[in-house]
């Protein structure tokens, strides 16, 4: 039970993306495709695990004015393994994927787990912590990737799901989905379709609009 | 150099082409003096580590930097991330540091903000991007400079909008992060429109 | 009396209290150890995974050019593209070069690297590459099968992509044989329209100098008018641009413009 409140809850009602605007960093240049989506999330969610249980074991031990660089050391070390895997058995991927594998060394989202979670628990509630925050981070960067690679090729995952027009179908693909813009534009578009979901994560305004017609007492 | 300046500026801006540094950017941005403030420390951050990364890439970790003491295959190259984070870090400790010493009252309006940019993705990209396209130390110095100027004139523009925007009438699901999304997406599109300027062939 | 042990010594480091100076020193020393431990005994172990792939990567780029090279002029089939020489051509001395591999030589990387590339001048960059490779690789159909033809890599800057393309000439006529394009993102539809089979045939017999050796081979909007020119695009002329200023400077004293002189000049043999 224990297990399932740390995994499914950060899926979506706490999701750290789209709530507290944790790592969207890299998570929009590489939504061009569900592929390397897929792979990216897959990378900072193991980052994550990972980085979370040798962060929590060590966490009694780590002096206060060395702490932050200690972390990032560690988070480091765990992203240029896996960049050399992802390197090393997806080559084509890595090429699209470029830098972005290695920046989830700086990712908030990592860092924030770190300082918040990994450093004031136990290993195991850490490791899932970092399950449930790697999913829901996954979970975003698979949907707009797919919105967009569904209406930049009309693929999914390189398999043809709407036939092009050059190739004797109807769909006309747009290419100004892939260009950066449009990425934000579907992070908005979703943060609202969200948060009309669940209207708890609403951010109130700052200043009310007053209304013309409204009495003046 | 002026079409790599433009270039890194506005065409490639590190925020808004390349999303990086985007969670202080969106943190931060509600204030125009913040960001104004972020912006200063990106841009001289920005000029000092690129260099010092490109010096000790090239000279301590790259293949034949070592062949003054006979390893001339060593090649150490894959160290880099972890050798650009702590310089990074270690720049931005002994600028506050300084600050602190020799410019205290600049150190009390800025100071707060060199923490923030240790862990922003776009010093590291930055960085990341001049040893993966092989820049000279002097391209360096230009991309640095015009990177963290571009990053820093996206996070101003995006500050001064940001203001105005709250007394809008934005509904209610697209408050705070929604809308913030969709300007930057406009302000990436009007960039994007630089880049015929930027003299790219 | 107590034995002084490793453990001991690890539990009376654990012991400190965190924020001395001795445990941060330490601390700071026993990560960033273990970290780089870590990582480069994970790199050694990976370097020959990765070392194989960029050789896969290699061969298919390799091949991918030669399938392009089929059909390309007349005397190029499937048959004798087995016949096909490569060799390394030295772009400043205008001669053959034993120095690297041809067959593994790779211009792009090639042209990144400090040692073995220059930085090209504003004003002679015209196909907008910014730096080239010191050396190239040619192919060539060896002498016995008549007239030589030459297939030289070019590249150059189209209207937002790099186009790359191979180029026939044919040395004895300075004409160009035939022109085939195997890499480019140009606009679909409009600049993409450049690899129209009938817009490639339209270089082939075109003469590249005039009488006095200047290069006056050219894209013109609308309709060509001579040996030196080319039907341009329509909607498509930074492409075609493109391609022409691409022609020229690889024909050109920065590009294969030395080697081709010396070919001429019976200073070079195939």
């Amino acid at each position: 039970m224990l297990a399932r409140a740390f995994i499914t809850e950060p899926i979506i009602t706490a999701n750290p993306v789209v709530r507290y605007m944790l790592g969207i960093c890299s998570a929009l240049a590489v939504t061009t495709s569900v592929s390397t989506a897929l792979t990216m999330g897959i990378a900072l969610t193991v980052v994550l695990i990972c980085s979370s249980a040798v962060i929590s074991l060590i966490r009694n031990h780590i002096p206060n004015s060395v702490r932050l660089i200690i972390q990032i050391i560690i988070i480091a070390s765990f992203v240029i393994v896996i960049d050399f895997l992802v390197q090393a058995f997806a080559f084509d991927l890595s090429k699209r994927l470029s830098i972005f594998v290695a920046l989830i060394v700086t990712n908030c989202l990592v860092l924030g787990r770190a300082e918040a979670f990994a450093r004031k628990n136990a290993v195991w509630p850490s490791v899932l912590d970092g399950l449930g925050n790697g999913l829901g981070y996954s979970l975003v960067l698979v949907v707009v990737g797919s919105i967009r690679e569904l209406l930049g090729a009309g693929s999914l995952l390189g398999f043809q799901v709407l036939p092009l027009r050059g190739d004797g179908g109807w769909f006309e693909p747009l290419p100004v989905i892939m260009l950066a813009p449009s990425a934000f534009f579907i992070m908005g578009l979703l943060v609202w379709a969200l948060r009309a979901w669940q209207p708890s994560q609403v951010e109130e305004a700052e200043f009310r609009l007053q209304d013309p017609q409204e009495k003046i007492i | 150099m002026i079409d790599l300046f433009l270039l890194s500026a506005f065409e490639e801006n590190l925020a808004l082409s390349f999303f990086l540094g985007i969670c202080t950017f969106l943190a931060v941005s509600r204030s125009f003096d913040t960001a104004v403030g972020l912006g200063i420390a990106m841009v001289v951050v920005q000029a000092i580590t690129v260099p010092v990364n490109h010096v000790i890439f090239h000279h301590l970790l790259t293949e034949g930097s070592w062949s003054w003491i006979g390893l001339p295959d060593a090649d150490i190259s894959f160290l880099k991330l972890l050798c650009f984070i702590s310089v990074i870090a270690a720049i931005v400790q002994i600028l506050e540091m300084v600050l602190d010493r020799f410019f205290t009252p600049l150190h009390l309006r800025m100071g707060i903000y060199l923490p923030l940019i240790t862990v922003n993705c776009a010093i590291l990209g930055a960085s990341l991007f001049m040893a993966e396209r092989h820049y000279t130390l002097a391209e360096s110095t230009v991309y640095a400079v015009g990177s963290g100027s571009g990053w820093a004139l996206a996070i101003i523009s995006f500050a001064a909008i940001r203001e105005r925007l709250q007394y809008s009438d934005v509904p209610r699901g697209l408050q705070g992060l929604g809308i913030a999304f969709v300007v930057t997406g406009l302000l990436s599109l009007g960039f994007s429109s630089f880049a015929v300027i930027g003299g790219v062939p | 009396m107590d034995r002084v042990s490793i453990t001991g010594i690890w539990r009376w480091f654990l012991a400190l209290p965190n924020d001395s100076a001795a445990k941060t020193l330490g601390m700071a020393f026993v990560v960033t150890l273990t970290a780089s431990v870590f990582v480069s005994i994970s790199a050694v172990t990976l370097q020959p995974v990765l070392r194989e792939n960029l050789a896969r990567e290699q061969q298919i780029q390799m091949q991918h050019m030669l399938q392009s090279l089929v059909g390309m002029s007349d005397k190029l089939n499937a048959e004798n593209l087995e016949e096909l020489v490569v060799r390394l051509v030295d772009l400043q001395q205008g001669t053959f070069s034993d120095q690297y591999d041809p067959a593994l030589f790779n211009q792009r990387v090639a042209a990144r690297d400090l040692e073995l590339s220059v930085a090209l001048p504003l004003e002679a960059d015209i196909a907008g590459i910014r730096r080239r490779s010191n050396y190239a690789p040619v192919f060539f159909l060896p002498a016995n099968n008549g007239p030589p033809l030459i297939i030289l890599p070019v590249h150059g800057a189209g209207y937002q992509s790099m186009i790359y393309a191979f180029l026939a000439i044919e040395p004895t006529t300075d004409t160009i044989a035939g022109l085939t394009i195997y890499e480019q993102s140009e606009t679909p539809g409009l600049g993409a329209k450049i690899l129209d089979p009938d817009w490639k045939s339209l270089w082939r017999g075109k003469k590249i100098f005039d009488e006095r050796r200047n290069i006056r081979i050219a894209v013109v909007r609308g309709q060509a008018q001579g040996p030196h020119e080319v039907d341009g695009i329509s909607g498509a002329t930074r492409t075609g641009n493109g391609v022409a200023n691409m022609i020229r400077f690889w024909l050109g004293d920065l590009g294969f413009g030395p080697f081709l002189q010396n070919l001429k000049s019976g200073e070079l043999e195939l």
